[in-house]
């Protein structure tokens, strides 16, 4: 679906993070944990591609949106006021696979924490019992204190990275099904690590778009379907994959 | 209805607008009417299947986008047998775009599409690198271009277009090379090329190198392409290269072109297509003008 719609309302969370939330029943109502939307700011954007931003919250009609500012683009949405148009594409792409009174655990980097969120939500309405591991770079990188936090300069919670202790957490809480989102170097270790422990883990990958339903073929990535390797959309065919189909080294 | 209804050759068309090949595919329908558009024009296909580039596959600049797709596409007979079916049963025209590696690949293409119904032009996308002259670009060379559009005119009596590569000395002896080969019509542009290179690091962002440049900063050089080849050959042009909207899309009608095609922006507003459509045809009536007495009126009158 295409809608314009209006900002809502605006969250700053630090110099480098905010979340923008809009009002609509209908996108609400079709948002999955998992799916993104692509976002065209009207007025003077000077960009002239959407950019995918993930479903970071859903309650009632309103939908988040958490920015990490990057580039232009980003830049461009952190300076938006409430009222501002944005022109929304979505909700777009595959979802997580949502399992049931299950012991799951999630882990984020950086704002691979957003997509999470949602999922949370979503994950302890099916009653399973969830542990959330985030990792950045430092304190401003992190965002909820409940978790278990890591960063790289130790600046908040234990220094280090998310797969520094993983193996023993997996194993000590008996982990049944991992979700994974930030760096692409994060992930593919969790990867191995629960791959070696036989645990299903689902990836959320990112790539490069431009149409973001599936048409262009910019957004492949290489992806292992019955020992054959094969470009998969991240728009269409993803974001969402299991870690085992991925092809990481390329 | 009138005013905007236009002719590609043989082709009749309700409307001016259509959409650039690779830029465009049946996803779209959940935002377009596919029967409103001037004609659909589908994906380049190659015989065998084609997995396509190594990522990363796309970089926007200022105003344009590079791309590094490599024609990834499902294959003559998979398109035949799991997309043609789906595109058939529009009322609009459907032109099937396709290259080869040799001359007797295209034949071999166009001769199997003959076989199926449906279709009502072919656009012959000659960017691809021909195994039988040192791997350069068939559109690069006058002769064989002649040669090719020859042998495929003899096969077909659905529209043949050339689709021209903008990146040759003189495109207007590759337009004249196709026009007498029996081409029925010409497209252009395809991409330009062009190339990314990280400032801090030096490193070339794609693996490749180059790659195919397209979006609203082509524009200016796509409408004098398609100025100079409209003064040169006597049969009609699809014109596409950054157009964005009805305005631009009017531009290129005066420099020359008979239909005009949007490709990257596609991608930006999936209902560019109908929008510009409508857009267009609010002016010619608002103005009382018809698509037909502007092609080619481009002019240096003071008005
Ligand atoms: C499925 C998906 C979900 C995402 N979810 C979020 C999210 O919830 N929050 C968030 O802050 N970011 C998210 N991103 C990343 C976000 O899209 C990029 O940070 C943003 O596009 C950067 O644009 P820019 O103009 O600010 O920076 P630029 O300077 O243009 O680019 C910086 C880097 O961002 C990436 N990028 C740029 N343009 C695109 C594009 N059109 N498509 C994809 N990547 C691009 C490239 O890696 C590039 O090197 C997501 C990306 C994907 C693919
Ligand atoms: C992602 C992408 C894929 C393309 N694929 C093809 C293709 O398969 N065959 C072809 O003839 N042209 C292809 N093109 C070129 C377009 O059809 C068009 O000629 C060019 O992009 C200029 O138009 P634009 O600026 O409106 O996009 C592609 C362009 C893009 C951006
Ligand atoms: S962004 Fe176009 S296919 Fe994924």
């Amino acid at each position: 679906m295409q809608k314009i719609l209006p900002i809502n309302y605006i969250e700053k969370i630090n110099k480098d993070y905010f979340i923008i939330y809009i009002k609509n029943k209908e996108l609400a109502l079709k948002s999955k944990p998992g799916q993104f939307f692509e976002l065209l700011p009207m007025g003077n954007y000077k960009g002239l591609l959407r950019k995918p931003i993930s479903i970071y919250n859903i309650e009632n009609d309103t939908i988040g949106f958490m920015i990490k500012k990057i580039g232009y683009g980003t830049k461009y949405l952190s300076q938006l006021k409430v009222g501002d148009f944005i022109d929304f594409l979505g909700p777009l792409g595959n979802s997580f696979n949502i399992p049931m009174n299950q012991k799951v655990m999630l882990i984020s980097g950086g704002i691979g924490y957003a997509p999470l969120f949602y999922l949370s939500k979503e994950l302890k309405n099916k009653h399973n019992s969830v542990i959330w591991i985030h990792g950045g770079r430092s304190e401003k990188d992190i965002f909820d204190s409940n978790i278990m936090n890591y960063t790289n300069d130790g600046s908040y919670g234990k220094k280090g990275f998310v797969t520094s202790n993983l193996e023993k957490i997996l194993e000590v809480e008996k982990i049944e099904k991992v979700f994974t989102c930030g760096p692409q170097i994060m992930m593919k270790e969790i990867s191995k690590i629960t791959q070696k422990k036989e645990i299903n883990t689902e990836v959320s990958l990112e790539s490069y778009m431009a149409c973001g339903i599936g048409v262009c073929k910019g957004c492949s990535v290489l992806i292992k379907k019955n020992n054959e390797n094969v470009y998969k959309t991240v728009c269409k065919d993803g974001p969402i994959f299991n870690s085992k189909e991925v092809v990481w080294d390329e | 209805m009138n005013n905007i209804e236009t002719k590609l050759g043989k082709l009749q068309f309700q409307n001016p607008i259509t959409v650039a090949s690779g830029t465009f595919g049946y996803e779209y329908s959940d935002y377009v009417d596919f029967n409103k558009l001037g004609a659909i024009v589908t994906k380049t296909i190659t015989k065998h299947p084609k997995i396509g580039n190594k990522p990363p596959r796309l970089f926007e600049t200022s105003g344009g986008l590079l791309n590094s797709i490599g024609l990834q596409n499902p294959g003559l007979e998979n398109f035949i047998k799991d997309e043609l079916p789906k595109y058939r049963g529009f009322s609009t025209n459907l032109i099937i775009s396709f290259s080869g590696s040799s001359i007797s690949e295209f034949k071999e293409i166009l001769l199997r599409l003959e076989d199926e119904e449906g279709i009502d032009g072919y656009e012959i996308n000659v960017s691809c690198p021909n195994v039988e002259n040192e791997g350069l670009a068939f559109g690069v060379d006058a002769k064989i271009v002649n040669k090719l559009t020859g042998e495929l005119s003899k096969l077909t009596t659905r529209e043949l277009t050339i689709k021209l590569s903008p990146n040759v000395t003189d495109i207007k002896e590759i337009a004249k090379a196709a026009e007498d080969g029996g081409a029925d019509s010409l497209s252009l542009i395809n991409t330009l090329l062009g190339m990314a290179i990280d400032w801090k690091t030096g490193k070339i962002y794609f693996k490749r190198g180059l790659a195919g440049y397209s979006g609203p900063v082509i524009k200016p050089v796509a409408l004098n392409l398609v100025y100079q080849v409209a003064k040169t050959v006597n049969i009609p042009i699809m014109a596409m290269g950054g157009i964005s909207n009805w305005m631009d899309a009017l531009e290129f009608i005066y420099a020359g072109a008979s239909v005009v095609a949007i490709g990257t922006q596609n991608f930006v507003n999936p209902k560019i297509t109908i929008e510009t459509i409508n857009n267009l045809q609010n002016f010619l009536e608002e103005k009382k003008l018809t698509i037909k007495n502007l092609i080619g009126k481009a002019n240096m009158e003071e008005k």
